[in-house]
């Protein structure tokens, strides 16, 4: 065991060193949606490429202490929800589905620009989640083999 | 100034392209690609300098990572036999 982290230090190493950074440019994609190129989805793209990251160099046991097959499932379906949930407010609010500018948040301006912040939120969680099941679920099967 | 550079750096992935389609191992190979992503990272900047639009940056940086993670991916993949 010992020379079997030996052997691998220097992806390790740079893995442990990355992850955090690729997640900060992650959450910066997501929140620069509007602004710059990016959103939620390739936000979410990058959030979950972080985790790939980590699993490929740590392995599959040590990814799944960090992040369980139940907390992946309940992701999963929580972007799917905020997504759902805010277009359904803006029903209530009177207007059609995913029109953010008729929530009660003050101006139609701001209430425009937090609905499609929020909507970017809720793609980006479930697109990372899906992304780190799909890794998962491939790596199980090649190691099958 | 910027366009001769955009010149030169395609010249260069050219050559590198050569050493990804000839090279004899293919450990020759996922290096000269991974060089050509570097390349293309400094290309995606130089035309986002042409073209004067700064958000090329942005993509610039996300193509360092994934292709860094690609190489290592494919790296242990080749090496194990397994993704995990």
């Amino acid at each position: 065991m010992q020379e079997f982290i030996k052997e691998q230090i220097i992806v390790r190493t740079v893995s442990k060193f990355f992850t955090p950074f690729i997640q900060l440019y992650a959450f910066y994609v997501i929140a620069h949606g509007d602004l710059g190129p990016g959103g939620g989805f390739q936000g979410g793209v990058i959030l979950g490429a972080s985790m790939i990251l980590y699993v490929i160099a740590f392995g599959m046991d040590e990814g799944r202490k960090r992040v369980s097959q139940k907390i992946s499932d309940i992701f999963v379906s929580t972007g799917v929800l905020i997504y759902a949930g805010i277009g359904l407010l803006c029903i209530l609010a009177g207007g059609a589905y995913l029109e953010y500018a008729e929530l009660p948040l003050g101006s139609h301006h701001l209430a425009s620009h937090l609905g499609i912040y929020g909507i970017e939120i809720g793609v980006g969680i479930t697109v990372a989640f899906v992304m780190i099941t799909i890794f998962f679920e491939t790596a199980k099967k090649e190691r099958k083999k | 100034m910027f366009d001769i550079a955009t010149i030169a750096v395609i010249f260069a992935i050219m050559i590198t392209l050569y050493r990804v389609i000839k090279g004899p191992m293919i450990y020759d190979r996922v290096l000269a690609a991974n060089a050509i992503g570097t390349m293309a990272v400094v290309l995606l900047v130089l035309i986002g300098f042409e073209y004067s639009r700064p958000h090329f940056l942005d993509l610039a940086v996300v193509y360092t990572l994934i292709n860094f993670i690609a190489t290592i991916a494919f790296l242990k993949y080749r090496e194990k036999g397994r993704l995990d």
